[in-house]
């Protein structure tokens, strides 16, 4: 019976060689989002005949990797994202205007607009996303219209005694503290479309939440997880949140979603940011009919009707309101009437770099360190440091110059030592000597060679908008003359620098300190259950370390971290952890300790069970205390072990990136951030100043390198 | 001819306070095994003390708990008069010298000599006085600025010992010193350490298992076995008078022929062979006979097959196989091959005899009985 197999095989085989070449769909999607997209695909591939490829990519990688993969053919056809950035797809040249399949009249106007770019659209519109006010029915409230009647619906609801608030939202980021901003009659761009901070809605509208916040009216520092948890728990009876947060909440809650309040010192409404996703077509699709199709086919008809039903979107086309399903969905209905009022955000590169400095500010004004007066102006200040002028392009030409004669110096300074002999005579077997190092060399090339020359040489760069101008060494002359900024400031290499130092120090010292304190105490013979303690005392470091930073995080919540818990409990107020410097310093250090000492346990550890006994006994009756064995026999005999330990550990503390950006995330602006983090940041979150990152990362280079100078100094004399 | 003096003038400004050591019913468990059983020992003032036994016997823990090292579980231990039982090690002002010889491999010699010294924070004079003057003694003067790491096994020992001498404690303890080292250095190291006790004239205790050197070096010998003190005496006390069977075989090389037999009127009849009685024991007994006293030839009351030769030059010992057990005798010149069946001879008044269980001595030969 095998005639039926070998057909099914031919049929599969043909099936697949007659299919048409599939399109590649690309999304930042989880959850019934992924799902319902999934649905509306194989609708589209039903109708069509088409295959889709979908690829999910997390979010935060998504653009990313857009912008890397497009230019070099490797992308998607079709791409989902919002419509933030496509003003940046559009410089570099990833996205492609929509054909006259696009009839803006069948979607919301705030979302097609969102889509336009000098008078030509780009992109089909998904669906919407605002914040809207949700609020627990079970409070008995009824939705507040200004911010009078909400005030005084808070002050009903908090509870401060018990943790219980009127409110929460993520107050530290400025997407959420926008729609305030412009309530406040707030503009965020001036005349010319310059981004301005310094203005008096600013200062009313960060005054309003700092006094929010300051009567207990909604909890500091809110997450997302927290007001997640909060809402559930009814220890909120508000949340200003998007649609995704409906997915959030326990499916027991019963709740009602409004537009949010007016001002009422303005008149004017709350407006939140509109945030628009589109299905982009791909700039370098082979199959651009094909490609548009799909992107058509997601956002009318039924493909709307299951991102609605099955992903919980807000539909951006009109039609599908009508939809008997849609329409009954008071949600759906609720955001429409929310989104009505939204201003899209727009897609300048100019709000691109609102963020950061806004984020500053609110945090700043939050966490008490700044008032709200001074909030506008402390943001201005970072705004004008993170955009710096481009420095001026340069001939490249001495530059090159210089390498090539430095690389002629080098050859003759060898062929030299080499004293006229030739090559060959030198080294006789030299093809048998390269074949055998080649497959090492080639592994280093690729791993560490090639990056570096790279990086080296992207530091020579300025990056801004996908181009980059050759600037020669303007990014290290800008950065070690601080340029625009005090060298007290945290934004200052120096200042960063001397954070990084004294953080490897703090880390270091205190790394060894205890895990020779715990290695001593776990060789004593006498402790019971030694091996257990050992086990538990590993764990830390067996746990990846984003993980413990996250949960450390936690734990230096300011109302609900168990450290601040703990210290209540001996009568010590709580500690705002990340608002002043020496604190969030602390946290840091606390947090990395707790994951440094097992290792250099284990170290010490090792290195105590080699000493054998008898010199301590030998010690004991040549009368030395405890403490002097420790000290003139331990402590000297640890060194060989320890000393590369602690050079190892120096260099990983120096370039730990992770507790860093977790923990502190640099708070207090940026104080603690270390110099990766800070390199970091100018890459990824400073307007891609890619050549500026890297000049960083070869200062951070050289700073390692006269280290690992000292250190070899230091263990040659161990040597000796 | 005058036998010179060896306590030379300088070296006694190095002896301490007359002291004495006294162990006084000590007993020593690690968990369930008792391993010492309770000991009870004086130790003279300034003599050399050897405390042997079999391997395991408790000799080591014994050392450890007169240092200090260790915690007896019963028993009072007295030194220079003191008791010393809750005084922590380096209070006991007492040197020893380990088995390893436990230098510290991160100090030079000097600074290994110097180390005790600078612990009692004595003047920097005197300290540099004492190295000199015990490197000096032991011929380490070129070694000073070395590593153990770049010493030999004999000048790493000596070193050790140097250690302990510097800092002139009222007690020397040694556990088995020099069983790491090849025979040469051993037997040289020996006459170093005679040197030392007659310079220094201090109370030395000594732990070997090895016997040699119990009977060249010791003032007295303390023989252990199982944790129990079995005799105390002078070397050739023990060799020539042992109070029972196992000090008897334990004391001397080869060691003493022990055969069972019984006495019936004058004679003791055993296996194979019957010996004229003497003393006054009666039914069951141990007979032991050195093979020093024993010697091979055509005639005598024990006969036997020759299983083993150990010959040292003209003379030698022969093992035999008898039925009344294997017997080891001397022999000179003869033509002695294995396989011969030959007969062994007493030189004389040569028997001692031993409790059937060989835990007591009822006679030794008469000529040694003084
Ligand atoms: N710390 C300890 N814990 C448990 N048992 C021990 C300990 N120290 C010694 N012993 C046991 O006590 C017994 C006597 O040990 P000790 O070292 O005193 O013997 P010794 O007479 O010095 O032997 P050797 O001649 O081989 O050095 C041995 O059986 C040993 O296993
Ligand atoms: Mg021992």
């Amino acid at each position: 019976m095998r005639s039926p197999w070998v057909a099914l095989v031919l049929l599969a085989s043909t099936l697949s060689f007659a299919a048409p070449p599939s399109l590649k769909l690309w999304h930042g999607y989880r959850g019934g989002e992924e799902q319902a997209i999934e649905q509306a695909a194989k609708a589209f591939t039903a109708a069509t005949g088409t295959q889709v490829e979908i690829l999910a990519v997390p979010y935060d990688a998504l653009s990313s990797k857009l912008t890397s993969a497009i230019p070099h053919e490797a992308g998607p056809d079709v791409f989902i994202f919002a419509h933030e950035r496509l003003r940046q797809f559009h410089r570099m040249k990833i996205v492609a205007p929509s054909g006259p399949g696009l009839e803006p009249s069948k979607y919301l106007k705030p979302a097609v607009d969102a889509l336009e770019l000098d008078g030509k659209f780009y992109g089909y519109p998904l669906s919407i996303k605002c914040l809207a006010l949700f609020m627990r029915d079970d409070r008995g409230l009824t939705a507040p219209t200004t911010t009078d009647a909400l005030e005084a619906q808070l002050t009903a609801a908090s509870n401060p005694a018990k943790n219980e608030f009127g409110l929460a939202y993520e107050a530290g980021d400025f997407y959420f503290h926008a729609p305030i901003l412009f309530g406040f009659g707030g503009q965020l761009f001036d005349a010319q479309g310059r981004a301005q901070f310094e203005t008096p809605a600013m200062e009313k509208s960060l005054a309003w939440v700092k006094s929010l916040q300051d009567r207990h009216l909604m909890p500091q520092e809110a997450s997302g997880a927290l007001v997640k948890t909060l809402f559930n728990e009814n220890r909120t009876a508000m949340v200003i949140s998007g649609p995704w947060f409906t997915g959030e909440i326990d499916p027991g809650v019963k709740y009602s979603i409004h537009p949010l309040p007016m001002v009422s010192e303005t008149g004017l409404p709350m407006a939140p940011f509109l945030g628009v996703e589109a299905a982009f077509v791909s700039s370098r699709t082979t199959q651009p009919e094909a490609a548009e199709a799909l992107a058509k086919f997601l956002a009318v008809g039924d493909a709307t009707v299951m991102r609605v039903i099955t992903g919980r979107q807000i539909p951006a086309e009109l039609a599908a309101y009508e939809n008997e399903a849609v329409a009954k969905d008071t949600m759906i209905s609720a955001f429409r009437a929310v989104a009505e009022r939204g201003t899209a955000t727009p897609n300048t590169l100019e709000m691109a770099r609102v963020w950061e400095p806004m984020k500053l500010a609110l945090r700043a004004v939050l966490q008490g360190g700044v008032s709200p007066h001074d909030g506008g102006p402390l943001a201005g200040r970072r705004y004008r440091a993170l955009n710096r002028e481009a420095p001026p392009t340069t001939s490249p030409v001495p530059y090159v110059v210089v390498l090539v004669l430095g690389l002629v110096a080098l050859v003759t300074w060898q062929s030299r030592k080499a004293k006229g002999k030739s090559f060959k005579q030198r080294y006789p077997e030299a093809g048998r000597g390269l074949a055998y190092v080649a497959p090492a060399a080639a592994g280093l090339a690729v791993l560490v060679v090639v990056p570096f020359v790279i990086g080296l040489s992207l530091s020579l760069f300025h990056h801004e908008a996908g181009e980059y101008s050759f600037v020669g060494l303007a990014n290290f002359t800008d950065i070690l003359t601080s340029k625009g900024y005090r060298i007290t400031e945290p934004l200052s290499f120096y200042f960063t620098l001397v954070v990084t130092l004294l953080w490897t120090l703090a880390n270091v010292v205190l790394h060894v300190s205890i895990g020779l304190f715990l290695a001593i105490l776990l060789k004593e013979p006498l402790l019971k259950l030694r091996g257990v303690y050992r086990v538990l005392l590993i764990v830390p470091w067996a746990v990846p370390n984003y993980i413990t930073a996250m949960m450390w995080k936690g734990m230096f919540h300011r109302q609900f971290g168990a450290i601040n818990a703990i210290l209540g409990m001996f009568g010590i107020e709580p500690v705002s952890w990340f608002a002043q410097w020496s604190t969030a310093f602390a946290a840091n250090v606390i947090t990395n300790t707790w994951l440094g000492f097992p290792f250099m346990m284990v170290v010490s550890l090792g290195a105590l069970q080699s000493i054998p006994t008898d010199l301590y006994e030998a010690a004991e009756v040549d009368g030395a205390s405890k403490w002097t064995q420790f000290r003139r026999i331990t402590l000297p005999l640890l060194r060989p072990a320890l000393l590369p330990a602690i050079i190892l550990g120096s260099v990983w503390t120096f370039n730990m990136f992770n507790i860093i950006y977790l923990v502190s995330g640099g708070e207090p602006g940026g104080g603690t951030d270390i110099l990766v983090s800070e390199a970091f940041r100018w890459a990824f979150q400073r307007n891609e100043q890619y050549g500026f990152a890297a000049a960083y990362s070869v200062l951070i280079f050289f700073v390692l390198f006269a280290w690992s100078q000292v250190t070899k100094r230091l263990s040659g004399e161990e040597q000796a | 001819m005058q036998i010179p003096l060896v306590v030379p003038c300088v070296l006694s400004t190095l002896r301490p306070l007359v002291s004495d050591v006294r162990l006084v019913g000590i007993k020593k468990s690690f968990g369930e095994n008792a391993i010492v059983k309770g000991v009870d020992l004086d130790v003279i003032d300034g003599e050399f003390l050897v405390m042997v036994g079999p391997s395991g016997c408790g000799k080591t823990t014994l050392l450890r708990i007169i240092s200090g090292l260790e915690q007896m579980d019963e028993g009072e231990l007295f030194i220079g008069g003191k008791k010393m039982n809750d005084v922590p090690p380096r209070e006991r002002d007492v040197g020893m010298v380990f088995q390893s010889y436990a230098l510290y491999p991160h100090m030079t010699v000097r600074e290994n000599m110097a180390f005790g010294l600078e612990l009692r924070k004595l003047p920097r004079a005197e300290i540099d006085a004492r190295v000199a003057e015990a490197a000096r003694m032991l011929e380490l003067g070129p070694l000073l600025e070395r590593k153990p790491k770049a010493l030999s096994g004999g000048q790493r020992q000596r070193v050790a010992m140097g250690r302990v001498i510097v800092r002139r404690p009222q007690l020397f303890l040694f556990d088995e010193p020099l069983s790491n080292l090849d025979t040469a250095l051993r037997v040289a190291m020996r006459g170093e350490l005679a040197r030392l006790h007659r310079q220094l004239g201090v109370t030395m205790i000594y732990v070997t298992h090895d016997q040699v050197e119990a009977m060249t070096l010791a003032t007295r010998v303390a023989v252990f076995n199982q944790g129990i003190l079995q005799q105390l005496g002078a070397p050739l006390e023990l060799y020539h008078r042992p109070c029972n069977a196992f000090v008897a075989q334990f004391l001397g090389s080869p060691s003493m022929n022990l055969i069972t037999a019984k006495r019936e009127g004058d004679r003791f009849v055993g296996a194979g062979f019957t010996l004229p009685a003497v003393g006054d024991a009666s039914g069951e007994v141990k007979l032991g006979m050195r093979p020093q006293d024993l010697r091979v030839g055509s005639e005598g009351p024990i006969r036997g097959e020759i299983e083993a030769v150990e010959r040292l030059g003209f003379d030698g010992y022969a093992f035999l196989k008898t039925p009344a057990g294997p017997i080891a005798a001397r022999f000179e010149g003869a033509d002695v091959q294995v396989g011969q069946t030959v007969a062994v001879m007493p030189t004389g008044d040569v028997l001692h005899v031993f409790s059937s269980d060989g835990a007591r001595a009822l006679r030794h030969p008469e000529a040694r009985r003084a």
